[in-house]
């Protein structure tokens, strides 16, 4: 075995020797009260809001803390709504990339991030998160991702019905589904390779945390609707905020930002099905007075989790989205894009899952297909999860992807030059 | 506390821990608590219901409070006044005690019984099913 060690190169056995200690450190055992602020808050586990035992991809609970506000409690005080959370990881591309700016040509071993986040419960009806994060490879510091809620409970005609609204920077951070792009599969890749490509929709992370939106939403019986707007901040605010100076102009009501689901929690097992949308007029250029782009985005979404026991839990998730983009010059385009995961967790430890993601459209060079493999641990989160002495505190995940690339952006020839190897250890607190 | 209270308690405890003996023995069987039949509870596949159901918010184990109080010593009970738990109004002055019948009538539709509670569960339609969690809900301990 030390001999297949020494045979890799340098990086990999500096991984490796980290994963050794992982699991060192497991075997000096305590009993769990494991985790981050929204947990210490409810008192609940990881494993009660998040499908293996960590974030993002929300069990049912977690979806009604969510729509709820973040404002559910164990009614116990002297809870401090703060947490942390850092990423460190291995990367390596089937080939060298061109060096970048703290980007090696192959096997980075990188801080990817490292953030704090308020995160918790402010009144009855009022929660939320904010986060500011570390970049790792720019070596920057920035606002993150925010999302605060109101949120009120009624009963109606013997119904449970929820209305809020959630004031936040990016759209789609309020999914509580986890099949819209900012909490969606893969919720984690290296900042350092080639992800889903260059091409995204309009709804996707183009915007992220650039704009401000309010966006009101209801949950009556089993249905699930959303209805919002965003304005984009002005650059010299984006630029204090570490996100340097973006002059395109979204401006609030020019857009409308919709969803509406059905969804269905038995206990034993949960589904939703649901269609969203986003229409959008948007200056390219604040100061230059042109035409401007204008953006219709139509998606159709579906989860479905087989929990039962949570001995062995099964998700399946996906989400269409076609993009018709109409330019200044009146010029039309498409954009379609799918993705596609599926889960396997045991004792909500072990996972595995498998995505498929394909990006397609009217400009060739947008295509990129591919799929993407990943397993992963995580040994604490859960109720009866055994925690190394003084880790009290914290939850983990140690994951492996593997990303293997048919065609990326618009060529087929030398895709698989892209194929990535992304080592990672996830930690909260 | 009155005698009769304490006696009724005693007895719906001690019934309820006949109950969960009977059934970690994996032996169906029926139990009687305050003149309740409590038919077929297993307390084995009450374990699989709890963790399906109850177990987000509710844990079994002593002192372990989550969004729910810990269901351990549960039955017998007087509802609402375990210390360190902040109850909703009506549940704390219901005065219900927590037998098996008042158990399943909860389970099958919480605001009915109690209109103010703050647990935000649909209920447990399958009668078998609310056997078998009280069942195992009985082998947590009596009060």
């Amino acid at each position: 075995m030390s001999q297949i060690l020494f045979t890799l190169p340098r990086p990999w056995r500096r991984a490796l020797a980290g994963f050794a200690t992982c699991a060192a450190l497991t075997s000096i055992v305590t009993p769990a009260q494991a985790v981050p602020s929204f947990a210490r808050q409810t008192g609940m586990d990881c494993a009660s809001c998040h499908i293996g035992s960590f974030g993002p991809q929300l069990t049912p609970a977690g979806m009604r803390f969510k729509i709820g506000g973040y404002t559910d409690t164990d009614g116990k005080s002297g809870k401090i709504p703060l947490s942390g959370m850092a990423i460190a990881s291995f990367t390596r591309t089937a080939e060298d990339q061109e060096p970048e700016d703290n980007i090696k040509a192959n096997n980075n071993l990188k801080l990817d991030e490292a953030a704090l986040f308020f995160a918790g419960r402010i009144t009855d009806s009022i929660g939320g998160f904010a986060e500011i994060g570390y970049d790792g490879i720019e070596k920057s510091v920035a606002l993150g991702g925010i999302d605060f809620r109101f949120a009120r409970a009624v009963d109606m005609g013997g119904s449970d019905a929820t209305f809020g609204i959630s004031v936040n920077n990016t759209p789609s951070i309020q999914d509580p589904f986890n099949t819209l792009p900012h909490w969606s599969f893969p919720y984690l890749s290296s900042p350092v390779a080639y992800g889903t490509g260059g091409a995204a929709s309009f709804i996707g992370d183009g915007l992220a945390e650039r704009v401000l939106g309010a966006v009101g939403y209801a949950s009556y019986g089993n249905l699930y609707g959303e209805l919002g707007s965003y304005g984009s901040l002005s650059p010299s605010l984006q630029n204090k905020l570490g996100h340097g100076r973006d002059y395109q102009r979204l401006s609030m009501g020019s857009n409308a930002y919709w969803r509406l689901a059905w969804m269905q929690d038995l206990k034993a097992q949960a589904f939703h099905v649901g269609v969203f949308g986003w229409s959008a007029s948007v200056e390219p250029d604040r100061t230059v007075a042109s035409p401007k782009d204008r953006y219709r985005d139509l998606g159709i979404d579906a989860s479905y989790q087989l929990l039962g026991t949570r001995e062995h839990v099964v998700t399946v998730n996906g989400a269409y989205v076609r993009e018709r983009l109409t330019d200044m010059e009146n010029e039309q385009s498409t954009l379609r894009e799918t993705r596609l995961n599926a889960s396997y967790y045991y004792q909500q430890t072990w996972g595995a899952s498998l995505g498929h993601f394909a990006t397609s459209g009217s400009d060739s060079a947008a295509a990129t297909r591919g799929q993407m493999l990943q397993l992963d641990w995580t040994p604490f989160g859960k109720e009866n999860a055994r925690v190394p002495e003084g880790l009290s505190w914290a939850n983990l995940r140690v994951g492996l992807q593997y990303w293997n690339y048919s065609r990326f952006e618009g060529v087929s020839s030398g895709a698989s030059d892209h194929n990535t190897t992304y080592l990672f250890t996830w930690l909260s607190f | 506390m009155n005698r009769s209270c304490i006696r009724s308690r005693f007895l719906c405890g001690a019934a309820l821990v006949a109950l969960a003996a009977s059934a970690n023995a994996q032996v169906s069987g029926n139990a009687q608590a305050n003149g309740y039949v409590q038919a077929n509870g297993n307390a084995r596949k009450g374990e699989d219901v709890f963790t399906t159901n109850c177990g987000e918010c509710h844990s079994a184990r002593e002192g372990r409070d989550k969004r729910g109080p810990s269901l351990y010593g549960m039955v017998g009970a007087t509802a609402g006044q375990k210390a360190g738990f902040k109850y909703s109004d009506d549940l704390a002055a219901s005065g219900i005690v927590w037998d098996a019948e008042n158990l399943s009538r909860y389970l099958a539709n919480p605001r009915a019984l109690v209109p103010g509670s703050k647990m935000k569960f649909d209920g447990l339609a399958n009668a078998q099913e609310r056997a078998d969690v009280i069942a195992y809900i009985a082998t947590l301990g009596a009060h």
